[in-house]
């Protein structure tokens, strides 16, 4: 290695040339797929990177209050507690499960269910609801041992709560979360959401829900949030004001004294539903924690079906209350006049049948006033025969029977009025003359609501406007139809009304008030042909589900207010004597001392 | 010592280059330690750490050029010696930063033997190919190999299994460089299919779940694939002119992991975009046909070697890492030069571009 050698240059294999060619085309490897990256797929990779960084959360919307017609709330929301986890951060999903299971003492497999129903229908860096309405208890619990397991969280989310409990019931119904079908059905619905699930919750769902807002926020790679936008606000469920006075739905259910019926009080010139009670009744509230299996088995089995919303979910036999339906039909067909007497003697036969007068020695001489005034059931059979069944049936459709009320509540009845062509079709019998003779005074297949009756009394009292039932104060009244008769056929019923309150050999004396002008009609609806065996016992003495169902429909005017009311005793036994002091509670409470104003 | 020649030999445009790559490396580097919150860790520390760093980088290299290279060829076999003995210090005394132990604790500053090593078997092994003859035989090869083999597999037991590999390709590079026997040639490329699949057995479970990855980042996009797949969105969601300097939300942000060392072309593909990277890649590519110059212009076979082997180191790190942030390369822990935060490695830059720009000012020497 001196100094002054020259160099050993050995040829080189690879020179410089060969060095940069390699650089050149392996570098060119780079530049394409850079280019592929940046310029080919850069609209993927940048919305990838938008993804990465945006969130989206929703902003729940309070739904509705409702009041009552004087300002009392009647359904509110209240904070509630739920368990909820984000799966991405949590370690081990099922070891968490089972710690949640712990400690909200949820049965283990339920749990597992609710999960992966959810699971579906959240991202995995979501909050999803696994337990909702934990107590306060629970929530201390688990906010002391959270630490130890990532993912978990406890939410607070509104809960609705009904302060009247069971008084309103029917009529409120009920919120609880929504299920599979209700999901898959409303795309506005999000896991975990509260629903209305019968009555004005149900049926005015859409105005008192309000819609959710939006918010987005950017995040960083440890899920820190650094900053939000609002993309829409939330709004406000609708608050609603019922027109239903909540001292007069307790004096429904105090003079109902628990039996199972139903009371009805409308203003009889707008249509407001007033007072609707359904008796015996349940606590709603129970449904909006989650009812428990074996409750809810027990509301479904109780022989007087405290679910059920009698005014509009049961169809009875109106009994002798369809008469004042057929009085008006033969005084508009003039096959009697209001003077034409019919002979009562108690007895009344078609073909080698007899039929029976409830009075057995029979009311004697019977024009229509004292038809209505006794209920004479002669004088029907009468009317019935002279009428016909077609002629029958078309009145009192036009009278608003067998069609449905429009109460803005969910699965309203709408009733039978019978007819040939109708028995032929439903139950493949021609009609025979015994069915005239039971339709004539309310028997056999006609059916009706509570609610159908009492509108069809409304529109008697205020000049013969159909009304449709209207439950929100702020309705505004709604004519369906005209009853089909003329004024001084409707004052004719309405006279002979009110003597069956004031006239000696009234069916409803009970009622008298003195200083309001009460008009009324009893009906006592068979449930079955009564078999001999009981034929003259005292009510008491029959079995429950053989009794005679008791019908009290009146009108009550003062001082320009007037109000139909229908009172209704299941198996009651005799109209006058059971519904009559119900509906007349009703009447004290509307125009008593702390009654409306 | 200071000849006039010197400077007139000086490779501006080398050195130019030089400075543009450590000027980008650092605008690069402060963006990828900004941070957009506070949280009281410091990250931004990294960037003042590495302008140290360069200073002491600078003195070491003006130092190195008042002397003449050949006294590199004395202390080649003493400086090898050296970087063995710092590995087994690491293995010994070590720090360990994510479950590996590569790094000597100097106080502030933590200094990776490896970076050493490297510079240690470059000069050996040009030391070793200038004396030879002729292209490599069977035995030749072996020789100049083993410079390369032995602080390779130390530093695969580190674990880090991409500078283990970093070491052998460029001792392989140099061979090539200097030339292989036909024959010799030929069997090697012949066994090569025979041999990789049987590397796979020496792999630790991590490098082969790694390899994996490559093959399909999205089989496991929150664990092993999450680099890949990151990086990628980062350069991707760059787009043809970038988000601009500070804007990259993916490296802001930090979902991009290791954005500071391994992963820092994808903070700079993402501010810059497709203009600002192929331009960068332009620059290496520049930078490397000089250094290709000068081992074309040597006065003699050492300095050829040596300019030849700084070649490789910077070529192979710059062709594995892009690729690899690129993902078309497995993830190895191979740092960009001048881009990735790392001191030793910057030092040992600053080192090995002195030795070239020796080799390149003392070409004419004896010419008279």
């Amino acid at each position: 290695m001196s100094r002054f050698r020259p160099p050993r240059d050995a040829p080189l294999w690879a020179g410089p040339t060969v060095l940069f060619g390699l650089t050149v085309v392996l570098f060119a490897v780079l530049g394409v797929r850079l280019w592929y990256l940046q310029v080919v797929k850069a609209d993927f990779y940048h919305s990838k990177a938008q993804e990465n960084r945006t969130r989206q959360r929703v902003l729940y919307a309070p739904r509705g209050v409702i009041r009552d017609a004087e300002g009392t709330l009647v359904a509110e929301n209240v904070p509630a507690y739920a368990v909820a986890v984000v799966r991405e951060e949590c370690g081990d999903i099922q070891a968490t499960l089972d710690q949640i299971a712990r400690w909200t003492g949820v049965d283990r497999d339920a749990l597992q269910k609710s999960f992966e129903l959810g699971k579906r229908r959240t991202k995995s860096f979501e909050e999803q609801v696994v337990v909702p309405n934990v107590t306060f208890d629970t929530v201390a619990l688990i906010e002391s041992q959270r630490h130890r397991w990532p993912g978990v969280s406890v939410v607070v989310r509104p809960k609705r709560f009904y302060a009247t409990g069971a008084l309103l019931a029917h009529v409120l119904g009920y919120v609880a979360r929504a299920n599979e079908e209700e999901l898959a059905r409303d795309p506005e619905l999000l896991l975990g959401d509260d629903v209305g699930k019968l009555g004005v919750e149900l049926a005015l769902e859409r105005r008192l829900r309000g819609k959710k807002g939006l918010e987005s926020f950017e995040v960083d790679a440890a899920g820190r949030v650094l900053g939000t936008t609002r993309l829409r606000d939330p709004v406000p469920g609708e608050d609603l004001q019922l027109g239903i006075h909540l001292p007069l739905q307790r004096a429904g259910v105090r003079a109902l004294m628990g039996k199972a019926g139903t009371v009805v009080v409308l203003d009889a010139d707008t249509g407001h539903v007033l007072t609707m009670v359904s008796s015996p009744s349940y606590d709603p509230n129970e449904f909006v924690a989650g009812i428990s299996q074996a409750r809810w088995n027990a509301l479904q089995e109780d022989p007087l079906h405290p679910m059920q919303n009698r005014p509009i979910q049961s169809v009875y036999p109106p009994g002798s209350v369809f008469k004042l339906v057929l009085a008006g039909a033969a005084l508009e067909a003039g096959v009697v006049t209001p003077s034409t007497i019919i002979y009562c003697n108690g007895k009344y036969a078609v073909g080698d049948r007899e039929y029976r007068c409830w009075r057995r020695g029979g009311h004697g001489r019977v024009d229509l006033r004292k038809s209505i005034r006794e209920s004479c059931d002669v004088y029907y059979y009468t009317v019935g025969e002279r009428l016909g069944p077609w002629a029958m049936s078309e009145f009192a459709r036009r009278c608003g029977w067998a069609q449905a009320t429009g109460v803005d509540l969910p699965h309203e009845r709408i009733g039978v009025v019978p007819s040939p062509a109708w028995k032929l079709e439903r139950l493949g019998r021609k009609w025979v003359g015994g069915d005239t003779i039971n339709m004539s005074i309310g028997q056999g297949y006609t059916v009706a609501t509570p609610l159908q009756i009492t509108r069809f009394v409304a529109a008697l009292v205020n000049g013969g406007r159909l009304l449709r039932p209207l439950l929100l104060s702020s309705d505004a009244p709604e004519v369906q139809g005209q009853l089909p008769m003329k004024e001084s056929t409707r004052r004719l019923i309405l006279e002979a009304m009110v003597a069956v309150v004031n006239e000696e050999g009234g069916t409803a004396r009970v009622l008298a008030r003195p200083g309001i002008r009460i008009g009324a009609k009893t009906g006592t609806a068979q449930v079955v042909k009564l078999m001999d065996q009981y034929e003259k016992k005292e009510t008491k003495d029959i079995p429950y589900k053989y009794r005679d169902h008791a019908w009290l429909a009146c009108f009550a005017e003062k001082d320009g207010r007037r109000y139909a009311i229908v009172a209704f005793v299941e198996h009651g036994g005799h109209g006058g004597s059971e519904a009559g002091p119900v509906a007349g509670a009703m009447i004290d409470a509307l125009f008593g001392r702390g009654g409306m104003p | 010592m200071i000849d006039r020649r010197l400077l007139s030999h000086t490779p501006w445009a080398l050195l130019f280059l030089f400075v543009l790559l450590v000027g980008a490396g650092l605008v690069n580097l402060y963006s990828a330690s900004s941070l957009r919150f506070e949280d009281g860790l410091g990250v931004e520390s990294f960037f003042r750490k590495q302008l140290v760093w360069s200073g002491l980088g600078l003195l070491v290299f003006l130092g190195l050029l008042l002397f003449h290279y050949r006294h590199l060829r004395a202390l080649a076999w003493p400086m090898y010696g050296m970087g063995l003995l710092l590995l087994v210090g690491v293995r010994m005394f070590g720090k360990t930063i994510s479950g590996a132990q590569r790094w000597l604790d100097l106080g502030p500053l933590h200094f990776q033997p490896t970076e050493f090593v490297k510079v240690t078997v470059i000069i050996l092994t040009a030391k070793i190919l200038a004396r030879m003859e002729g292209s490599l035989g069977w035995k030749e090869l072996l020789n100049v190999l083993a410079v390369a083999l032995v602080p390779a597999l130390f530093i695969s037991r580190q674990p880090d299994l991409g500078s283990a590999l970093n070491i052998l390709l460029i001792g392989g590079g140099m061979i090539l460089f200097k030339g292989l026997r036909p024959a010799v040639l030929k069997t090697l490329i012949l066994a090569a299919p025979v041999l990789v699949p049987f590397g796979w057995f020496f792999l630790k479970d991590y490098q082969k779940q790694r390899i994996l990855v490559f093959l399909d980042p999205t089989a496991d996009p929150r664990g092993a694939g999450y680099h890949v797949l990151q990086s990628q969105i980062a350069i991707g969601s760059g787009g043809f002119w970038g988000k601009g300097f500070l804007q990259g939300t993916q490296s802001q942000l930090r979902f991009l992991p290791e954005k500071h060392t391994d992963f820092a072309f994808a903070v700079f593909g993402e501010e810059w975009g497709f203009v600002g990277s192929i331009l960068l890649i332009g620059l290496f590519c520049l930078f490397l046909y000089h250094l290709a110059l000068v081992a074309e212009e040597a006065k003699n076979a050492f300095g050829k070697c040596l300019a030849a082997g700084v070649f490789f180191y910077f070529f192979w790190q710059v062709l594995i890492n892009i690729g690899m942030v690129l993902g078309i390369m497995p993830v190895v822990g191979i740092p960009l030069p001048f881009m990735s935060y790392g001191g030793s490695s910057l030092l040992m830059n600053f080192f090995l571009l002195a030795v070239v720009v020796n080799v390149a000012m003392r070409r004419f020497m004896f010419k008279r």
